[in-house]
Parts: C-alpha cells; sequence; structure tokens
C-alpha cells in the first residue's frame, strides 16, 4: 500500500531526528552514542531502501468527459 | 406545374431547407471577422461574421459565449446553418473563438481584465498544496507529450501516491467542458484528492486558448481542492495558471513542485547521519581529554604526598642523626660498657678507639 509505506518512511524520520536531536542535547552520553549512532545509521539505510522502492500508482478514470452531464 | 418539381407551403419549404442544411453542415466552421456585435436582453446575442466579399448573420446565447468578442475580432465559429420563419439565413453558433494571435491577445486580456476585477486572481485566495500528497488527480490528455513528461518526473522524483488521471481533450472547441467536467467530478469524490493537477505541453496560442476559456477558470477559481497549473512552456501564460492556486511553468515543473526528489531526500539523511560521527569524535576526544586531565590532577596529587611524606622521612632522618650515639663520640664522648665497680675490667669507646681499662675507683656524684 503506497500510504502505509510513505507513513512508515515518515515515522522513521521521525525516529532519524530524534536521534539527531539527541546527539545535540544534554542527554548525550558517550556510551549509549555507538548503539545510537548504529541505529541511525540502520535508519537511514532503511529510508533510502524504502524511498528506493516505493512506486506510484496510476489510475485513469473510466468515466468519459466528452458525454453531456 | 413543372413535373417533378415539388410544391411546398412555405413552412414546409423552410423545414426542408433546414433539414438538408443540417445534412450538408451538420457542423461548420467558419473562419472570420465579428461586426456589429450586440447583446439583447443580456440573453442573445447577435453578430455578423464577415471577410472581404462577405458577410453572414449569426445568432448565439450568451452563456455559450465563453471568451469576450468585440466587432473587428478575428474569430472561428462552429455553427449550423439555419433559415429562420422569417426566411432570414443566419447561423446558430455553438461555439466561437478568437483566432489569429492578434484577437486571442484582444480576448485574453479583455478576460483577464474582467477577472480581476472580479478578484479571482488574488494573491488572498491562493491555498498552499499539501507538503507531500498521497492522492493527486490528474486532468490531461494521456496521449499527450506534457503527460508522460509530467509521469517520468513524478516517478523519478517520488513514489506510493494514488495518481487519478481524467483523460480529457486538452485543445479544441470541446477541451473546456471537458476539462469541466474532470474538475466536478473530482470535487463531488467522497474521497478528495488532495490536489488537482491541470496539465498540458507546449503549442500554439490557438492551441493553448482553451486554458483562457471563462467557464474553465470560474470553475478552478471553484474547486474545493486546491489546484496546480502547468499548461505550455514556460513563456506562456493562460488565465488557468493565473487562477490556479499555485502556477507551474511547464508539466514537468508541475511534477518538481508536486513532490520532492527522492534523490535530495536521501542525500540530506545520509548528510544527517553523516553529522553524528564528527560530533561523537569530539565527545570520545573531550572525553579522553577529561580523563587525562584527571589522570594528571591523581598524579600532581601522588606527587605531593610522596614529597610531603619525604620530607617527614628526611626530618626523622635528621632527628635521628642526631640521636646517633657515634655522632656523640664525635663531639669528645666516650661509651662506658662493664659493671663500674673497683677491679672491673670495663671497655670505653671513643670516636676513634676502643680503650679496655680497670676501675680503680668509683664513687658517686
Amino acid at each position: 500500500m503506497p500510504e502505509k509505506n510513505s507513513t512508515s518512511i515518515s515515522e522513521k524520520t521521525i525516529k532519524l531526528n530524534e536521534l539527531v536531536e539527541w546527539f545535540d542535547s544534554d542527554d548525550f552520553e558517550l556510551e549509549e552514542a555507538l548503539d545510537k549512532f548504529a541505529e541511525a545509521e540502520k535508519l537511514a539505510s532503511e529510508i533510502e531502501a524504502d524511498l528506493l522502492a516505493m512506486k506510484n500508482s496510476i489510475t485513469v478514470v473510466k468515466k468519459k468527459f466528452n458525454e453531456a452531464e | 406545374m413543372e413535373k417533378n418539381v415539388p410544391r411546398l407551403t412555405v413552412s414546409d419549404f423552410i423545414a426542408l431547407t433546414n433539414q438538408t442544411l443540417e445534412y450538408a453542415y451538420p457542423g461548420v466552421e467558419v473562419e472570420g471577422e465579428v461586426a456589429s456585435f450586440k447583446v439583447n436582453q443580456e440573453k442573445y446575442v447577435f453578430f455578423d461574421i464577415k471577410d472581404a466579399s462577405g458577410s453572414v448573420n449569426c445568432f448565439m446565447t450568451v452563456w455559450q459565449l465563453r471568451v469576450p468578442i468585440e466587432n473587428g475580432m478575428k474569430v472561428i465559429i462552429t455553427a449550423t446553418p439555419k433559415l429562420t420563419q422569417w426566411g432570414k439565413f443566419s447561423l446558430t453558433v455553438r461555439a466561437i473563438r478568437p483566432s489569429g494571435e492578434g484577437s486571442l491577445k484582444k480576448s485574453f486580456e479583455l478576460l483577464r481584465e474582467k477577472l480581476d476585477k472580479e478578484g479571482l486572481f488574488a494573491v488572498e485566495r491562493k491555498r498552499a498544496l499539501p507538503g507531500l500528497p498521497h492522492h493527486v488527480a490528474v486532468i490531461s490528455s494521456v496521449q499527450a507529450a506534457g503527460y508522460a513528461d509530467f509521469v517520468k518526473i513524478l516517478d523519478d522524483r517520488w513514489g506510493g501516491l494514488q495518481i487519478d488521471v481524467a483523460s480529457v481533450q486538452v485543445q479544441g472547441a470541446g477541451a473546456p467542458d471537458q476539462m469541466i467536467q474532470a474538475l466536478k467530478y473530482f470535487n463531488s469524490q467522497e474521497s478528495l484528492p488532495e490536489v488537482i493537477v491541470i496539465i498540458r505541453g507546449g503549442g500554439s496560442a490557438d492551441d493553448l486558448s482553451a486554458f483562457n476559456d471563462e467557464l474553465l477558470v470560474r470553475e478552478i477559481a471553484a474547486s474545493r481542492i486546491p489546484t496546480l497549473v502547468g499548461v505550455g512552456h514556460e513563456v506562456d501564460v493562460s488565465l488557468a495558471d493565473m487562477v490556479a492556486d499555485v502556477r507551474a511553468a511547464t508539466p514537468s515543473n508541475a511534477a518538481q513542485i508536486l513532490v520532492p526528489d527522492r534523490s535530495e531526500v536521501i542525500r540530506a539523511v545520509r548528510r544527517q547521519v553523516q553529522s553524528l560521527l564528527p560530533r561523537t569524535e569530539q565527545a570520545i576526544d573531550n572525553k579522553i581529554l577529561g580523563v587525562r586531565a584527571q589522570l594528571s590532577d591523581v598524579i600532581v596529587a601522588i606527587d605531593r604526598r610522596h614529597t610531603r611524606q619525604q620530607d617527614q622521612l628526611d626530618a626523622l632522618r635528621r632527628v635521628l642523626a642526631e640521636l646517633d650515639p657515634r655522632k656523640v663520640l664525635t663531639r669528645g664522648y666516650a661509651l662506658v660498657r662493664g659493671q663500674i665497680a673497683p677491679g672491673n675490667i670495663i671497655e670505653i669507646e671513643k670516636s676513634d678507639i676502643v680503650i679496655t681499662a680497670e676501675v680503680q675507683h668509683a664513687r658517686k656524684k
């Protein structure tokens, strides 16, 4: 489903942004940073794969618009 | 009466003539210049269409007049020839459109001015398009090059869209009505698209004149769904462009406006992650510097403590050295070992000599 895929990308993007913000925040802990960095890398790879896999679905409406209403 | 020549009543003759004309010309396009243009009772339009050597009366209703017309304007009419009951020949006009650059431009300017006064092009009316739409409606001809360009760019840039396409004529007399019907269709759907895109590739001014149709322009303005219009090339401006919520220079540009470029998004995501590495490295460097500083403090503390203890030790050594009996001997004193009693043998130690002696006498002081 296209919408589900897009939503999933959107959720992953939000998660990635949260991770990036954590690196700039006062919560930053070096001990956690490597795990968080690995998580960010994984999310980025998934977002890239999802984006490349997304296809558009085109439907030509059957109604004939040259007929009088 | 001539043999085989029909005799008709006047009404029958008129009806037969009209039947013959309708058979011969079910529809005809006539190009000429407008003269004696007038509108009666705000309902009926009368004018003549003429060229250098002829002139024909024309009749139409106001609601069929989709573009402003003036005397002297060159037009193409789509009409049916008719003999009226008063024996007057005229063309019943179904559609009229300006012909030639000058007339097209004049008609465009007249309608632009009229609609502008009504506020249809006002900036305040413009709505923003959805940031990232999921459901997009497209009004175009699926055969047109402009549509193919739009789909190609859209597919290159983004995916996951549900695109409903109303394939309509995008030029010619029927084009405006078809696009109007398509707009009404999308605006009446239960699940409304988030944006309607109207596109057409380049063409002559006449080809693009469908996008200057008054009713089409009003229908775009009335759309509940935000509109994006990309017609012709960059230099072409139509009234449909002007009334749209967002104008695209071309169909390809419409695709660019509609969705982000996934390559750009991927690059941005990669940059985001790469930016974390220097931050982490910086944090590690800071941590190392912190540990080194702490270590340095510890070393200084240990050193200080060591020095203090060394000093104490030295002081004790000095005290001990002072207490060393041998040092006392050097000052001339002697150490006597043995029982002090007359006749006993004792040992007397000086700093440089040990003497063995006999006690001759001992008395208390």
